[in-house]
């Protein structure tokens, strides 16, 4: 029923959801259409600067270059973030941890110039600002997760006499597991976000960053507009593969949340 | 009066007391449970175990299993003696924690392969599947299952790599008449798994929980000559009930006949002077 949409924590049926989503989405295209604002491009120029990008500018290729790079060091950082909270465990390791975490603050600028210094190739640059950027947020979100373990889960593995490395195991890596790919899933987003400003500081391998900046720097506003679009189209299929993938292996993790 | 004897213990406390930053929550307590045993049975036993809200029933159960280390004084368990250590002791938490991300069947394993080789950790899994009405269950997750199932999922997860003790929170809480029942049903069953079986039940149900047990403790402070009450509590020795010597014990019924409820009643009396 229609009146379920706007009634609080309402189920309303799929297909009158799906319905709602649509004609959103409609509305948003016509007003678009009929009633385009001065500043912004009209939906044709922003279709046929995707046509010209795609076709002259190599925009997939461009597309494809930041994805790897930003799937790369998603890669490294997740494996490096996981590391550092997990250690937490150990009290020697809590102030690497914290000092790792509080490191969201430095400024991507400064910490750029500071790895040019100490590497010798750009694409390396590229990639340890990112690993650096995404492991700070990563390690704030994960410590989080660990942090929500309680007395009683860790109560729950000792009386099964589990060893305090073995309650560990059970509880908090394999317990959060889920929650862990949820943490990656919410920053993968922090890495679009610098992936676009470090191309433009390193232009040699190109990327959709450098193309964007190139959109901007000759007021191409409506080439600008449709390479946002396929950011945030990529964001969202990125975030149907983590969920995708949290039901696949995790699939006791839905059956947790509130329904 | 029912014929029985006691023979080798099965838990003892010798001297606990437990301090929080200087703030005494437990004092000088000391008790045993030793095994009963009756002609031509093979029971185990049942302990009610009552106290006011925050009056340290879970400080104590946690020491009891092992979980935290006493200020002073030492729980003893098994036969010979010896201190003991987490796992030793099932204990069973209020909201029946269990492995959310493991189903029925691992949750099962992973504690019977504590203790047993895999092919008997199996069997032993099976064995307790049927025992416990949960077979048909075996795939599912634990947020899959019901309150009742979960609780007996719990119980089973306990008892197949503890000792034979095990420790209670709660397990009439919130739940209704059928449920009660039902809870009743597996008290009894595990302890009629094995004579040394003893089941701690922590609870605010007087009634249901003294006609299940064999024994009582009351945890409250005590008071000194002048009628002060004395710094943490205490099972005093007049605030352990043996039910088997009053007569109380192991009778169907019990519930209707005059001295369970003159016992009730004074229990409840106890627990508001503390």
């Amino acid at each position: 029923m229609i009146k379920d949409l706007f009634v609080p924590n309402a189920k309303p049926r799929p297909s009158v959801f799906l319905t709602m989503v649509a004609c959103q989405v409609l509305f948003l295209l016509l007003l678009w259409l009929f009633y385009p604002l001065q500043l912004f491009p009209s939906l044709g120029e922003v279709v046929a600067s995707f046509k010209e990008l795609v076709t002259t500018q190599g925009l997939i290729q461009e597309l494809w270059a930041s994805l790897t790079t930003a799937l790369g060091a998603l890669g490294i950082a997740t494996v490096l973030a996981l590391l550092i909270s997990y250690l937490t465990a150990l009290p020697f390791f809590r102030p690497i941890a914290y000092a790792a975490s509080k490191m969201r603050y430095l400024t991507l600028t400064g910490l750029t110039f500071f790895m040019a210094l100490m590497l010798s190739s750009g694409h390396q640059v590229k990639l340890s600002v990112l690993v650096f950027g995404a492991t700070v947020y990563l390690v704030t979100g994960m410590t989080s997760v660990i942090l929500t373990t309680t007395q009683e889960e860790m109560d729950h593995a000792r009386t099964l006499g589990m060893s305090e490395w073995r309650s560990f195991y059970e509880v908090v890596v394999l317990g959060k597991l889920d929650e862990m790919l949820e943490v990656v899933r919410q920053n993968f987003a922090i890495i679009w976000t610098m992936i676009t400003l470090v191309e433009t500081l390193y232009q040699s391998e190109g990327g959709i960053g450098l193309l964007l900046y190139k959109q901007n720097r000759y007021l191409h506003l409506a080439g600008v507009v449709a390479i946002q679009i396929v950011i945030l189209a990529t964001g969202a299929l990125q975030d149907y593969l983590f969920a995708f993938l949290r039901r696949m292996f995790f699939p006791y993790s839905e059956l947790r949340a509130a329904k | 009066m029912t014929d029985f004897s006691y023979k080798e213990p099965i838990l003892t406390l010798r001297d606990i007391s437990m301090q929080f930053g200087g703030e005494v929550i437990l004092r000088d307590i000391s008790l045993d449970v030793l095994n009963v045993v009756r002609p031509g049975l093979s029971q185990g036993q049942v302990v009610g175990f009552y106290g006011r809200s925050g009056i340290g029933k879970s400080v104590l159960c946690r020491i009891i299993a092992g979980l935290l280390p006493p200020t002073t004084g030492t729980v003893l368990v098994a036969d010979p003696a010896r201190p003991v250590c987490p796992g030793d002791v099932g204990f069973v938490q209020q909201r029946y924690p269990l492995f959310d991300h493991r189903t029925l069947l691992d949750n099962l394993l992973v504690a019977a392969g504590r203790k047993h080789a895999p092919a008997e950790a199996k069997a032993r899994v099976e064995d307790f599947l049927t025992r416990f009405d949960l077979a048909q269950h075996r795939r599912k997750y634990p947020a899959q299952l019901s309150g009742g199932q979960r609780q007996r999922a719990a119980i089973a997860q306990q008892l197949l790599c503890s000792e034979h003790l095990i420790i209670l929170d709660e397990p009439f809480s919130g739940l209704d008449i059928a449920m009660i029942d039902e809870v009743k049903k597996i008290i009894l069953e595990v302890t009629a798994l094995d004579e040394l079986n003893t089941v701690v039940i922590v609870s605010h149900d007087l009634a249901t929980t003294t006609a299940l047990s064999d024994t009582l403790w009351l945890l409250g402070p005590e008071r000194d000559a002048a009628g002060q009450c004395l710094a943490g509590a205490t099972i005093s020795k007049q605030h352990q009930y043996n039910l088997a010597q009053m007569g109380l014990a192991w009778q169907p019924g019990i519930q209707a006949r005059p001295e369970f409820v003159q016992l009730i009643e004074h229990l409840k009396d106890e627990i508001r002077k503390t």
